[in-house]
């Protein structure tokens, strides 16, 4: 289970670069509409055949954000320390089964959720299987009566060709927050 | 209809060693909302009880600071060149701004972002822009007398750091009393000691914070049904309680452990087998260090609460403070303790598993952020207040000690007892004037 080995992808506030060739678009619109159809697929609470779109070994990461003074050279997400999210299939599966557990207090009542994904660009990886794509998104959740809980941020993926689609190999999550503004992460952005 | 008013004013508090009673097991439940309660709380509790800072591992190097708060007040925590831990609080004496807004990192100075006044690791006024203005046109300037107020107490068990407003506050060791023989457990199974790993999770709980303390200084009964689908994911079904006669809760001074005695329950629960076999692989050191009876401690189904605020979980190995920001809303910080000597897989994966069980992701807390948020809301009704809450759990059964545990110890897990120990202790600062008012329990 332990990927401390293989650093995911880059957690330094790199420069971006401007992409060396003209985009392609009917990659760019595949890309898209797996990232649409994943979406979809997460706000109707469907983890367990979310699990399908992900790779056997993919790695689902969310670091903790620490606020650090400006000119700390430590960056504010770190590989190595304790993260909301820093999992594996096997951990994916034990936590979609746990969300789909009817004891599983959490979704009683049911978890409403609804995302925005935007800001899509993609760009080739190390190999021609794959794509890397960055998205931004939105995400909102009604909980109970009144409970509300937004929540933004930035995704860095790496897909893998399946065919005519993708799978999820690789996912950093950033959010913008310090303080968690929830009691819970009950749900996958 | 007769009723009592739902929220009292300070005037009118009422006699808080009636809010809880022991001897027939319940509890008023305004002491979870009322506003002139919480008030004094931050007064009497958290002005002078000692209160979690920080790991001394976080603050390692000279220059070396965390940030936290003590009830309300904001406190930056840091080794100065000398190798002293200094405590004090984060608010420019000049007008008030936070002179850091960083949760850790290191530094020489702390410098307010709004005037430029500098402190040093101390807490002393080292200087500000144009001081020559103020040495030259201010009459009875000191700047010796300009510095961030310290805490009166701060000191150090076995890697934790404790700060204490109230200079007349018992020492720390004092404090923690026979605690310690417990403490040690987790803080002292390996030659080596302990550290935190990097970086702390905070997350908002619109929950009073005697809530999760309650719950973790003893309440191992909840276990069997907020935690079933974790434990279902995790084992293939509930956790049944078995061998509860071998099992205890023990308090000291409001400070409680839910004893479980089968070595590695807790760490089983991390579903992590690198974890289980660390903890037995070390079987035979650990009761050289700490005897039989604590080796069966060390990673064992078994949760903790250090008075007020700071508990964790013995071989889940997460250690966290209930912040409270409100009567109604708290912010809880996790971390997560190794042993320094761990091999480095270890560590890794107990970094994975906190976060796969205690964080707001995690399959266990997750269940339990929402009964304490929706208990303290219904906790707000008018009537809903005056009906008392049931804690009796235990309380009539014979009592056989077990002879080796110290505090005061009782049979059996699901249990009301630590509960009503640490309610006790909470109403016994509450209603003192002065530490030499409180009772030892």
């Amino acid at each position: 289970m332990s990927h401390s080995d293989k650093p995911p992808l880059t957690l330094e506030r790199d420069v971006p670069v401007r992409p060396a060739g003209p985009p392609d678009p009917a990659l760019h619109f595949a890309v898209q509409q797996f990232l649409f159809f994943e979406a979809r697929l997460l706000d109707g609470g469907f983890y367990i055949e979310w699990l399908d779109l992900l790779t056997e070994d993919v790695h689902y990461f969310m670091p903790q954000i620490q606020n650090r003074l400006t000119r700390d050279a430590t960056h504010q997400y770190s590989r190595s320390a304790i993260a909301y999210f820093d999992d594996d299939l096997r951990s994916l599966s034990l936590r979609a089964k746990k969300l789909n557990d009817p004891f599983a207090w959490t979704e009683m009542p049911p978890t409403r959720q609804s995302r925005l994904v935007s800001n899509i660009e993609v760009e080739p990886a190390d190999s021609p299987e794959k794509v890397k794509v960055h998205s931004t998104f939105v995400h909102h959740r009604g909980v109970g009566e009144d409970d509300e809980y937004y929540m933004s941020g930035r995704r860095e993926d790496v897909l893998r060709r399946d065919g005519y689609s993708f799978r999820l190999a690789r996912r950093l999550v950033l959010i913008d927050q310090h303080v968690l503004l929830a009691n819970n992460l009950n749900v996958f952005f | 209809m007769a009723y009592q008013k739902a929220t009292l004013s300070p005037t009118e508090r009422p006699d808080l060693t009636t809010m809880v009673n022991t001897e027939e097991g319940w509890l008023d439940r305004r002491i979870f909302t009322d506003e002139s309660i919480y008030t004094l709380e931050l007064e009497r509790i958290f002005g002078r009880c000692w209160n979690f800072l920080a790991h001394e591992s976080q603050i390692a190097k000279p220059g070396d600071f965390v940030t936290t708060m003590i009830g309300h007040d904001q406190v930056i925590v840091a080794r100065d060149e000398q190798g002293a831990v200094n405590a004090f609080l984060n608010s420019c004496s000049h007008r008030g701004n936070r002179v850091c807004m960083a949760v850790t990192g290191n530094t020489q100075n702390f410098v307010c972002n709004y005037h430029g006044w500098a402190y040093g690791l101390d807490g002393r006024l080292k200087g500000m822009p144009a001081a020559g203005v103020y040495q030259e046109a201010t009459s009875r300037y000191d700047k010796t007398k300009l510095g961030l107020k310290p805490l009166a107490q701060v000191a150090t068990y076995k890697g934790l750091v404790f700060g204490c407003f109230d200079p007349d506050a018992p020492s720390l060791d004092d404090f923690l009393g026979d605690f310690r023989w417990y403490l040690d457990i987790v803080l002292d199974n390996d030659e080596g000691g302990t550290e935190f790993l990097d970086g702390s999770i905070k997350s908002q709980i619109a929950c009073n914070w005697k809530i999760p303390a309650e719950n973790f200084v003893g309440d191992s009964y909840h276990a069997i049904w907020s935690h079933a689908s974790a434990a279902k994911t995790l084992f293939g079904k509930p956790v049944r309680p078995r061998g509860l006669d071998k099992t205890f809760h023990a308090s000291v001074n409001g400070h409680g452990w839910g004893v479980g005695l089968d070595g590695v329950g807790n760490a089983q629960a991390t579903g992590s087998k690198v974890i289980v076999d660390y903890w037995r692989s070390r079987e035979e050191e650990i009761v050289a260090r700490l005897g039989k009876l604590r080796s069966k401690m060390v990673a064992a189904s078994s949760s903790a609460n250090v008075f007020p605020n700071f508990g964790f979980l013995p071989g889940h190995s997460v250690f966290r403070v209930w912040l409270p920001t409100g009567p109604d809303t708290m912010e809880l910080r996790t971390w997560t303790l190794v042993n320094r000597n761990m091999p480095d897989e270890v560590k890794d994966a107990y970094r994975r598993a906190s976060a796969f069980t205690f964080s707001p992701g995690g399959v266990f807390e997750m269940d339990d952020t929402g009964n304490w948020e929706s208990a303290t809301r219904a906790h707000k009704g008018l009537i809903t207040s005056q009906q008392k809450l049931h804690y009796g759990l235990g309380l009539y059964q014979d009592v056989k000690t077990h002879p080796d545990l110290p505090g005061r110890v009782t049979p059996n897990m699901f249990n009301d007892a630590n509960q009503l120990s640490f309610y006790q202790r909470w109403a016994d600062l509450m209603s003192a004037e002065r530490w030499s008012d409180v009772p030892q329990r």
